[in-house]
């Protein structure tokens, strides 16, 4: 028989990685609130018959931001056969509270007591046979990081979801509340008598979307019975409901929970704190992190040393080489298998130049990427997040939306998901308007291209970062202007959990690398690959059959797009036609100037651009530094990929939000490279 | 005194809430209760990172300012 499992918890309490080890599958795991967005379904590998959910973490059954009401709906509505629920065993205290409240909804419960290993260096000792007989659960121990205990908890588990056995029912409220909770029951519909008592508690405690869903009829009785038990409580019940809990919970603390001596002393991660949240330092060493991150990825001169490349600079190298051996041994497959000129053509300058365009720059994006998920991982973003709060709300947001800005440097489409755990509409809104205009992974090749082919070794770096640096800059002024004009209305407060900072371990970070370099690897594989051979056969083909590029399909397309463009300075058909590939994945812009830019006639122009020497010497006929910049400046913040639309379009919830969003970034894209055009002409 | 006016080290117990119910509420879920020691852990021009029931939260400055403690 099928059954199915649901995780849930705590932000942070280590969810995810339990998830991975229960499942075999490799979700994202960071060590910030909010990983888990969405609700994610996977398989117990030991037994294919249990389904395990993976449920946003969430601090109690009231929901307060968007993500926690998807885990409150799961329990509640679409009742699973049991719920696992993790208890951080570091903080069982403020943990438990969400657990009294799935107790309340009488599911059959699993409590997992995680980071145990934790507790012991703190001196601690938690008896879970005690707790197991307060609350009639299993109660079991475990260490998801080295996957202690999984074994017997999903055993559990799948005893107590066949076996369909309750928790017991707690004795938690005074006897105001229990008898309005009572009374409200009574006249409730519900067919179930847990789910009757579990609305009344709800409602009692002034649970607005309970409320809401209550018939008009019952309205009135309802609002009554809270009056009557508002009167005892002096005034406000909620409040009571949230003290008896913590009460009870403290009760139950005292009974199965041995504080070691070391409970209240000050931590290792209070003393990082003390550093990393300085009222002075923080900024600067922050700034100190990113500029590392970014040297690490593009540096020709790494740690200041004269010619030393960077891991990211070296490993691209690498593959660049590589690549042009490959393409050199097809080249000549080719002509002794005596290839006809068109396919040859659709092999070399199709195939092999697109997608080695784009391969070329996988090692930087894979670097980047690396960098980043050492930040989550170690609990650092949270603290980032706090440390801008005090900038971010002179802009009309909160420090939270820099998660999903930060995240924005590596991929918009996780990035967009992640504005999910900020607590207003008016901050996701403007959050998912800016982050595309981060520089995403598959915005450096364009960067990278135009920096080997148009700029001085010794200003590469610092025009790659100055384009980084015009992102952020259009961001915060973008967020002011938005907030002051546009979206109005109350900043959201600023209220985070910091976790414990911990060592990431290698193997979450190279998952977490992997996934995202064979998402690219993918996409080079399909999409890239697919408009490479369109744009081969578009710029290879009119009606009179093959030609060459000047008389082409693609280029009357690109040449009617040339109007719209040449006020910002590119008004070659070629750009046209780049940034409409752009529009596919970013990164298709270096796969589409490598079709149409290079001459593959020239051996030796051929191999400086595979050694990654001169990237596409052609490009300097059309574009000038000016026009360069003004053109990467254009790709940057104009619409992004059509995955990253479908991510805002999803979060927004509307089409009207999401033409809005686009709208405006277009609009912006176009004032700014306008701006850098004449700007730049004047000066340069 | 509000929250906000405690210095660095100190211990003290919450006494009201004086912001919106839905901000209350989730506080309370995070265990800012009535009668709860807060130890103020942290600070910066952000706001403060706060103990509560053995775990670590920070809160801008101008919420910190709606807690009441005595």
């Amino acid at each position: 028989m099928s059954i199915t499992i649901a995780l849930a918890g705590n932000p942070n309490c280590g969810k995810t990685t339990l998830f991975n080890d229960i499942t075999g599958s490799k979700q994202h795991v960071g060590n910030w609130p909010g990983v888990t967005v969405d609700k994610k379904e996977g398989i117990y590998r030991k037994n294919r018959q249990v389904t395990i959910l993976d449920l946003p973490g969430t601090y109690s059954l009231s929901p307060y931001s968007a993500e926690e009401i998807i885990a409150r709906d799961y329990i509640v509505k679409e009742k699973p056969d049991a719920v696992i629920n993790i208890v951080d065993g570091t903080s069982i205290e403020r943990n438990l509270y969400l657990t009294l409240q799935i107790i309340e909804t009488r599911i059959p419960l699993v409590i997992a007591v995680n980071m145990m290993d934790e507790v012991e260096a703190k001196g601690d000792v938690i008896n879970c046979n005690k707790l197991s007989e307060i609350f009639g659960v299993p109660v079991i121990p475990i260490v998801a990081r080295s996957g202690k205990g999984i074994k017997e908890l999903m055993d559990a588990a799948i005893e107590i979801a066949n076996a369909k056995k309750k928790p017991n029912y707690l004795d938690i409220f005074d006897d105001n509340i229990s008898g309005a909770v009572e009374r409200i029951a009574e006249t409730l519909e519900d067919p179930k008598e847990e789910d009757r008592i579990w609305k009344a508690i709800k409602l009692v405690e002034g649970d607005s979307i309970v409320t809401d869903s209550l018939p008009e009829n019952k309205k009135a009785f309802v609002a009554e019975m809270i009056k009557t038990a508002e009167k005892s409580a002096d005034g406000d019940t909620e409040a009571k409901i949230a003290d008896l809990r913590y009460k009870y919970i403290t009760n139950t603390v005292k009974k199965a929970v041995k504080k070691g001596a070391l409970d209240h002393a000050e931590t290792k991660s209070d003393k990082l704190d003390r550093i990393l949240t300085n009222r002075i330092l923080a900024i600067p060493i922050f700034a100190a992190v990113m500029y590392l991150l970014f040297s690490f990825t593009f540096s020709e001169n790494f740690l200041m040393i004269e010619g030393l490349p960077s891991p990211g600079i070296w490993l691209a190298g690498l593959v660049e080489a590589g690549w042009g051996t490959l393409t050199g041994w097809v080249e000549s497959a080719l002509v002794s298998l005596g290839a006809s000129d068109w396919a040859f053509s659709l092999v070399i300058d199709g195939i092999m130049e697109g997608i080695g365009a784009v391969a070329g720059f996988l090692p930087l994006v894979l670097v980047m990427f690396l960098m980043l998920s050492f930040l989550e991982d170690s609990g650092y973003m949270a603290r980032v997040a706090f440390v801008m709060d005090r900038l971010f709300r002179h802009l009309g947001l909160s420090g939270k939306s820099f998660i999903p800005l930060l995240m924005g440097f590596g991929c918009s489409v996780p990035a967009l998901m992640a504005s999910r755990t900020l607590d207003s509409d008016k901050d996701r809104r403007i959050t998912m308007m800016i982050t595309p205009f981060m520089s995403c992974g598959a915005k450096l090749p364009i960067y990278a291209m135009f920096a080997a082919t148009l700029f001085a070794d010794s200003n590469k770096t610092l025009i790659v970062f100055s384009i980084y640096m015009l992102g952020l800059v259009v961001a915060i002024l973008s967020a002011l202007i938005l907030s002051k004009f546009v979206i109005k209305g109350e900043t959201s407060s600023f209220i985070m959990e910091l976790p414990q900072y911990r060592i990431p371990t290698g193997k979450s970070i190279l998952i977490h690398g992997w996934e995202k370099v064979k998402g690219f690897a993918i996409k080079a594989g399909t999409i890239i690959f697919a408009s490479t051979v369109l744009i081969w056969f578009l710029s290879s083909f009119n009606f009179n059959g093959m030609t060459d590029m000047e008389n082409s399909f693609l280029a009357y397309i690109g040449n009617s797009f040339k109007v719209i463009f040449a006020p910002l300075g590119f008004a070659d058909w070629r750009a046209s036609v780049g940034v409409v590939t752009g529009w596919i994945a970013k990164e298709n812009i270096v796969a589409t100037f490598g079709q149409l830019f290079a001459n593959i006639e020239d051996e030796a122009v051929l191999e400086a651009v595979m050694a990654g020497e001169e990237a596409l010497p052609a490009i300097k006929d059309v574009f000038t530094t000016v026009t360069a910049f003004s053109y990467m400046a254009f790709n940057l913040l104009c619409m992004p990929c059509f995955a990253a639309v479908g991510a805002i379009k999803r979060e927004m919830g509307s089409w009207k939000w999401t033409l809005r969003a686009v709208g405006f970034q277009m609009l912006v894209a176009y004032i700014v490279a306008l701006l850098i055009n004449v700007i730049g002409n004047l000066i340069f | 005194m509000s929250l906000a006016m405690v210095s660095l080290g100190e211990t003290r117990r919450i006494s009201e809430f004086t912001g919106k119910e839905d901000l209350k509420r989730h506080l309370q879920d995070l265990g800012f209760v009535k009668g709860e020691e807060v130890k103020v852990v942290g600070e910066n021009p952000s706001g403060m990172i706060l103990l509560v029931k053995g775990v670590r939260i920070a809160l801008n400055r101008g919420l910190a300012s709606k807690i009441l403690v005595a």
